[in-house]
């Protein structure tokens, strides 16, 4: 009856409970699907997401992120609406949920819906409730944008089927990196029930392609895909463990992105570290920079980090870093070397790449040429050379061109007054917060942090 | 001797222009493309004024798709709506290399002057684009018509408008262009089209619906709520949401 005592509070009210609920949710993509509008109804969809708003926290703000309902059975100990807490409760009704999708997409707020929710009675229940809604906003009010919703775990697989075939994205929580983390600070979840329903979303991808191939109109599952999230530092796991995680995830699961969130400390628990520095913003960065270097740069994880180099530079970004270990590779010809070699190039990213290797079918490049065409060099011109010299008299060695680099302070997107740069001391930074750099404010650019 | 085309400073002019240097048979190397403007006269150069004509700029604009296809013409077009003085030339060149043999790849050309202006112009052009495809907020007035104010830096309310009546085909919808006092219309289940501000007769005050301003309180809430205190870095937001969009948004008035 919990549910209906929550129904006395205003629509405001339950905004901000709901809203304040869900914020540490990390993804708010609205990308990975072109859908144009029917002519019928409202709304479309972008392959590359579009953000409409960033919060005071520099976080794009792309969809409707609320939680159906905070009330929930289960005791996590890092979770803000778990069961122990004295928090105010609500729930949305499925109206009230059409109600502010429909009016803010209408004057262009958002991108779509990200609904996710406690659970309330049990798994199954809550995602009846969560089905209704999106049933309703899908059918009755005919709105085509973005979906995201969280499958819950432990839910039947016949709900997360039929809803999978009304939404974008639907995604489930890894919550933390390995299944003892789970064990100790999230002791009603089991790492099988995360896997199950991944895999049963994955395979239901595939079968939908499958259909679609033999039936133009049959009806899309996920067709954005799925995504997942941990937590980073609240347990005690190395970024090599972690990368080889989010490595298996991509591969073995099909998963399109994998999300990490920096422990923020909202309840006292003895099980729980303390951060007298704030959330490990630095290494969540170094975590998605690495993420990046996975799926795009045709890395590995075992190239990155190993058993004996558990964790990320605290100095240099995993692709810099990388480069500085494996010198034998540079410099790298601008005008003769393969694509895969000059996105190992630090500070050459996947468009200054592709750039170089269109430009260069036109014609031998300069250092000149590549400045015009918006290649950064500051970083690069350590590791390449135009026609066979490099672009001052540099040494190919490990102390020299880390001292240098050193100089050049990296741009990273956090503190909490904004961007402010360190001294570089002995001691790994407490904090471990790098800031974003240019990748980062393209990802938040197309909404997809 | 140089010959210097002086167009009108539009869509339509420029692409006259490009019309008339093919026409005159010149040799490309000795012609510039200029728009309007308080020019410096150069020395040992013809100036020639070009009247715009909307059949010769069609004329171009089809058979550069037809030759070019859709992506070279997407960046020039995106070019063209820039306000850069330069545009007409740097546009009309790249033309030049792209008929000269690069053909659908010039815009990979990069070591070319005009055709890195041009690929810089529409990358700019389509950032502004997509921007506002986030950053334009509407209002709803009385009779349930949705109106946004926009003061975009380059010329693309014709741009924004497939994508908004893709997205709100049964809407009845309004964005004006203040910095350029042009309003874009999409009727409801119809075709958009443009209106010039002195085309428009006896504008009257209209007010806002009555549910409006509920609803921009709960979008300011959510917008306040959703951020983490802990995190807070408003550097990073003033990088990604810069101060000039913000007038027209809702939750930052």
């Amino acid at each position: 009856m919990q549910y209906l005592r929550s129904q006395e509070k205003t629509l405001m009210e339950k905004l901000e409970i709901l809203t304040d609920a869900a914020k540490y949710d990390v993804a708010c993509t609205s990308s990975g699907v072109d859908r144009k509008g029917s002519g019928n109804g409202m709304g479309n969809a972008i392959k590359a997401g579009i953000c409409h708003s960033f919060s005071a926290d520099g976080r794009c703000i792309s969809l409707l992120k609320i939680l159906f309902t905070n009330e929930c059975i289960y005791d996590c100990k890092y979770c803000i609406n778990r069961v122990s807490n004295d928090v105010p409760r609500a729930a949305f009704t499925p109206d009230e949920i059409c109600e502010l999708t429909i009016g803010f997409y209408r004057r262009n707020y958002i991108e779509g819906l990200f609904l996710s929710s406690g659970i309330l009675v049990s798994p199954t229940y809550t995602m009846e409730l969560i089905y209704q809604a999106i049933y309703k906003l899908r059918t009755f009010y005919r709105f085509e944008g973005y979906i995201h919703v969280k499958a819950i775990p432990g839910a039947d697989p016949k709900i997360i089927e039929q809803l999978g075939l009304l939404v974008d994205r639907m995604s489930i929580n890894l919550e933390l990196p390995t299944a003892e983390g789970l064990k100790k600070l999230a002791p009603n979840k089991h790492r099988k029930n995360i896997l199950t329903p991944m895999r049963q979303i994955q395979n239901g991808i595939k079968e939908n392609k499958n259909d679609l191939v033999l039936y133009r109109n049959a009806p899309k599952f996920v067709a954005a895909g799925q995504s997942t999230q941990m937590i980073i530092g609240a347990t005690g796991e190395t970024d090599y463990q972690i990368m080889n995680v989010s490595e298996q995830l991509y591969k073995k699961f099909d998963l399109k992105r994998v999300f990490y969130s920096a422990f923020v400390h909202v309840n006292d628990d003895k099980e729980l570290p303390a951060i007298p520095g704030g959330p490990p913003l630095l290494r969540e960065h170094r975590l998605y920079q690495a993420d990046w270097l996975l799926r795009f740069y045709g890395f590995e994880a075992g190239e990155l980090l190993s058993e004996d180099k558990p964790n990320f530079n605290v100095h240099f970004d995993p692709k810099c870093d990388w480069a500085l270990r494996h010198l034998e590779y540079f410099p790298v010809e601008m005008n003769r070397a393969p694509y895969e070699m000059i996105l190992r190039v630090p500070g050459i990213g996947v468009k200054s790449a592709k750039r170089i290797v269109n430009a260069r079918r036109n014609g031998n490049l300069t250092f000149e040429h590549l400045k015009k065409i918006g290649v950064v060099l500051k970083r690069a011109l350590y590791f390449i050379t135009c026609n066979g010299r490099m672009m001052y008299r540099t040494k190919i060695e490990e102390d020299y061109i880390s001292r240098q680099l050193l100089g050049l302070h990296e741009k990273l997107p956090f503190s909490q007054d904004g961007m402010t740069f360190t001294q570089i001391s002995l001691f790994d930074d407490v904090r471990f917060n790098p800031k974003p750099d240019i990748v980062d404010g393209n990802l938040a650019l197309y909404g997809q942090f | 001797m140089q010959t210097i085309l002086v167009c009108e400073d539009s869509f339509e002019g420029i692409l006259t222009g490009i019309y008339e240097a093919y026409e005159r048979k010149l040799s490309h190397d000795d012609v510039i493309i200029e728009t309007g403007g308080e020019e410096n006269f150069r020395l040992f150069s013809e100036y020639i004024e070009i009247k715009a004509d909307e059949e010769k700029a069609v004329k171009v604009s089809r058979s550069l798709r037809r030759m070019l296809g859709d992506e070279v013409v997407y960046d020039l077009h995106n070019a063209l709506a820039s306000e850069d003085t330069e545009r007409g030339n740097a546009v009309y060149h790249t033309v030049v290399e792209a008929l000269n043999g690069k053909g659908r790849n010039v815009m990979s050309y990069l070591q070319n002057d005009s055709v890195r202006k041009v690929f810089e112009l529409s990358r700019n052009v389509w950032v502004e684009i997509h921007h506002m495809y986030g950053f334009l907020r509407f209002e709803e007035l009385e009779g349930g018509i949705l109106y946004a104010a926009i003061a975009p830096k380059n010329n693309i309310i014709s741009r924004l408008m497939p994508h908004f009546s893709d997205r709100f085909p049964l809407e009845n919808f309004v964005i004006y262009d203040e910095k350029r006092d042009i309003y874009a219309i999409h009727p409801a289940k119809g075709q958009w089209f443009l209106v010039r501000e002195q085309d428009m007769d006896d504008r009257t005050e209209v007010r806002v619906s009555e549910g409006e301003g509920r609803m921009q309180e709960l979008f300011k809430s959510f917008v306040r709520t959703i951020a983490i205190e802990s995190r807070t870095n408003e550097k990073l937001q003033l990088n990604m949401l810069p101060l000039r969009f913000r007038p027209y948004m809702t939750e930052f008035r």
